[in-house]
């Protein structure tokens, strides 16, 4: 697990290359195409709001605005399932590429896992607009908490690096693995406490909810964001381990499978 | 200090630049029904090859080993499906052995394939970058060679043009001005210099000479035996994923070409049964005449003499054995067999040479070389004795025939065999004369070196 690491250190300037180009597609070509990418998760954002928010609009507990509230775990969520929805494929995408010459492997799905990030990270405006707003409708959200995102970010990020390089080199040999993903993806959304808070879910499930991985980063980016506190040592504990466990497996699964990658693509 | 721990240091370490030991590798066939328990293999024991069902393995390379030293040319030549590509790959990097090791001194680079390792959907400039990136340039080592890579690939505004609108000739040219320009200690190419056009393949053979003379070292794949010979110091000939052969080039190309002249022999000779027990077969019923692919007749006469068979022998006389492939040069026999039931007192025995296209080469008869006959009844063999056939390199055809004196046929039997010819040099036409050229004035050249 350390060799996947220190080959994509080693090919960093490889995978910085590539992120950037990776953007430049999106955005090339059109005056709104950085807007274009916001589009998706504003959708969704839109669209969640007013189900959730407004028409249903159950016991949602102290999570007013709820716009402000589903904003700052949603838009993490997509970094997360995008990364691994496109990491999943970039092996088989880029057959090409890694048939045809000594290309690292590991590289393609770190790309995608990179480039969602920067896409997060440019939306980050839009969650610290909603805090504005919401602060100034007179809600208590935001605070110095927010300083630490960095470091909830960079907990997660070997969690989802090593989540997509573990899936990427599944797909190449497994075509059923990309279709199993998406299901996956959405199962694991509605278990995680992004559209709903925690308290809202009925005593004797939330210790279902709690062991869900992906749990304890939804919680600290409301903790950071949303209320502006900092996360309770027992959640970066939690985090830290099922990052350090999420890296582990994948890469050995990588690892693993990648011998042959460039047969199976 | 021994040689092995000075290894792999700096420019004064001797040794090979490439050592290929024992490297094996076996590429599986699946079934979906397999795939789970591959992967269970796969994660439990860290390959998806080990323990597999013979039927479901496909041995690419068995047991091939080799060293190149630094400054040499290393030719691979073998038929399709023998195991080169894989090699190259194997050697690259990009496909991993089954078993056995493959260490390489210093950066290698590899142009194989078609744009090796270009994204179709951007341009040329970034694949540069991307390229240079995978070979473990930083973006300023990159920025310093730019310039000469694009001048070398010739494609000026296109560098900017996305991959997938180059052409075959497009895509080579870049891989190959990178492969080169990216200072590359081993330097592996297959089978891509036949795409560019003439002017460009030369500019590449200037820049792989240089290459070599500045120490570098070449693995070059090519069906083009010419070229192999031409550029290599070494030719190893892979046969079936198996090496057949590894040494000087020439002896190495020669041998391949006369296993696939013999192969092609093989195959003319079975031919050539089929028919005749198709002929045998059709005896029996209507005569229908053989004919060959342009509908034209192959036997005709009247059969009161009959060409029983006929073959070529090569090799002085007293050692001559049946083969249908020779060097230019080479003394060699037609022999006919013939049978006539009947006693026939006049009887002619005729050989003739074209080529494929139809071209006569020779033809000759024991008429006009002034045999008079007397009788023949039962079987005999004829000879057209040559004790040096000169023709020039390529394949020819043969008929051989009986005939009366006036001409009318008994047994006129065409394309009876063919033959291959090989020869050093390459000439225009059917005739290759023993030759040599000389000169005197205020000239200077280069001759030929020494083969």
């Amino acid at each position: 697990m350390l060799d996947t690491a220190v080959e994509l250190a080693r090919f960093r300037s490889l995978l910085a290359t590539l992120t950037a180009r990776e953007l430049k597609a999106r955005y090339r070509g059109s005056v709104l195409g950085f807007f274009w990418s916001l589009l998706n998760p504003l959708l969704l954002l839109a669209v969640y709001g007013f189900v959730f928010g407004y028409i249903l609009n159950p016991r949602l507990g102290d999570v007013e605005p709820y716009a402000v509230f589903l904003v700052t775990g949603l838009f993490p969520w997509i970094w997360f399932s995008g990364s691994l929805l496109e990491g999943a494929g970039s092996l088989l995408a880029n057959a090409g590429l890694i048939r045809k010459a000594a290309f690292p492997a590991e590289v393609l799905p770190a790309v995608s896992v990179a480039s969602h990030l920067v896409h997060f990270l440019l939306a980050l405006p839009i969650v610290a607009g909603a805090l504005v707003v919401g602060r100034y409708l007179g809600h208590p959200v935001g605070g110095w908490g927010a300083l630490l995102l960095p470091a909830v970010v960079l907990l997660q990020l070997p969690l989802v690096a090593g989540l997509a390089l573990g899936l990427a080199a599944l797909a190449a040999h497994f075509k059923d693995v990309r279709d199993i993903l998406s299901n996956l993806l959405t199962l694991l959304f509605f278990s995680t406490p992004i559209i709903y808070p925690l308290e809202a879910v009925p005593e004797w499930m939330r210790s279902a909810v709690r062991v869900n991985p992906l749990t304890p980063f939804t919680l600290a980016y409301q903790d950071t964001l949303f209320r502006g506190v900092v996360p309770e040592a027992s959640l970066w504990l939690q985090m830290a381990l099922v990052s350090l466990v999420g890296w582990a497996a994948g890469s050995w699964l990588f690892g693993r499978l990648k011998e042959t990658v460039v047969e199976a693509v | 200090m021994t040689a092995a721990h000075t290894e792999g240091g700096g420019p004064a370490a001797q040794g090979p630049a490439l050592r290929v030991e024992g490297v094996t590798k076996v590429y599986r066939r699946t079934t979906p029904g397999d795939q789970l328990r591959t992967l269970k293999s796969a994660l439990l024991e860290g390959t998806l090859t080990r323990g597999l069902a013979p039927e479901n393995a496909i041995t690419a390379l068995a047991g091939v080993s080799f060293e190149v030293a630094p400054g040499e040319a290393f030719g691979v030549i073998g038929g399709n499906g023998s195991g080169k590509s894989t090699l190259l790959k194997v050697v690259a990097g990009i496909l991993r052995p089954s078993a056995g090791r493959v260490a390489a001194r210093g950066r290698v680079g590899a142009l194989i394939e078609l744009g090796a390792g270009f994204h179709p959907e951007i341009s040329g400039r970034e694949n540069v970058y991307i390229n240079g990136a995978v070979l473990g340039l930083s973006r300023r080592e990159i920025d310093r060679r730019f310039d000469d890579i694009v001048a070398f690939s010739g494609l000026g505004a296109f560098i900017d043009e996305p991959v997938k609108n180059y052409s075959s000739g497009m895509y080579v040219r870049l891989g190959f001005a990178v492969a080169v320009h990216t200072d590359p200690d081993v330097l592996l190419v297959d089978e891509v210099l036949a795409v560019g056009d003439e002017a460009f393949a030369h500019r590449c053979l200037r820049r792989i000479e240089e290459l070599l003379a500045a120490g570098k070292t070449l693995v070059f794949v090519s069906h083009s035996l010419d070229l192999v010979e031409d550029l290599c110091d070494r030719v190893l000939w892979l046969d079936g994923g198996r090496p057949r052969l590894l040494g000087e080039p020439r002896r190495v190309v020669d041998a391949y070409r006369q296993a696939v002249a013999e192969e092609e022999g093989r195959e003319h000779l079975e031919a050539k049964a089929r028919s005749d027990s198709r002929r045998e077969a059709g005896a029996e019923g209507a005569e229908e005449p053989e004919r060959d692919e342009t509908g034209q007749p192959l036997r005709w006469g009247s059969r009161r003499a009959e060409v029983v068979s006929a073959r070529l022998l090569v090799g002085p006389p007293g050692e001559a054995r049946e083969r249908y492939h020779l060097a230019s040069g080479e003394p060699v026999a037609f022999e006919i067999e013939a049978r006539a039931e009947e006693p026939l007192g006049d009887f002619v025995f005729g050989v003739a040479i074209s080529t494929p296209r139809g071209t006569e080469v020779w033809g000759t008869n024991t008429d006009l070389a002034g045999f008079t006959p007397r009788g023949f009844a039962g079987r005999a063999r004829v000879r057209l004795v040559c004790p040096a056939l000169r023709l020039a390199p390529g394949e020819y055809l043969v008929d051989a025939a009986v005939h009366a004196e006036d001409g009318s046929p008994y047994d006129y039997r065409r394309k009876v065999f063919a033959f291959t010819v090989t020869a050093r040099d390459r000439g225009v036409g059917v005739y290759f004369p023993e030759h040599r050229w000389e000169a005197e004035g205020d000239l200077d050249w280069e001759p030929p070196a020494l083969r």
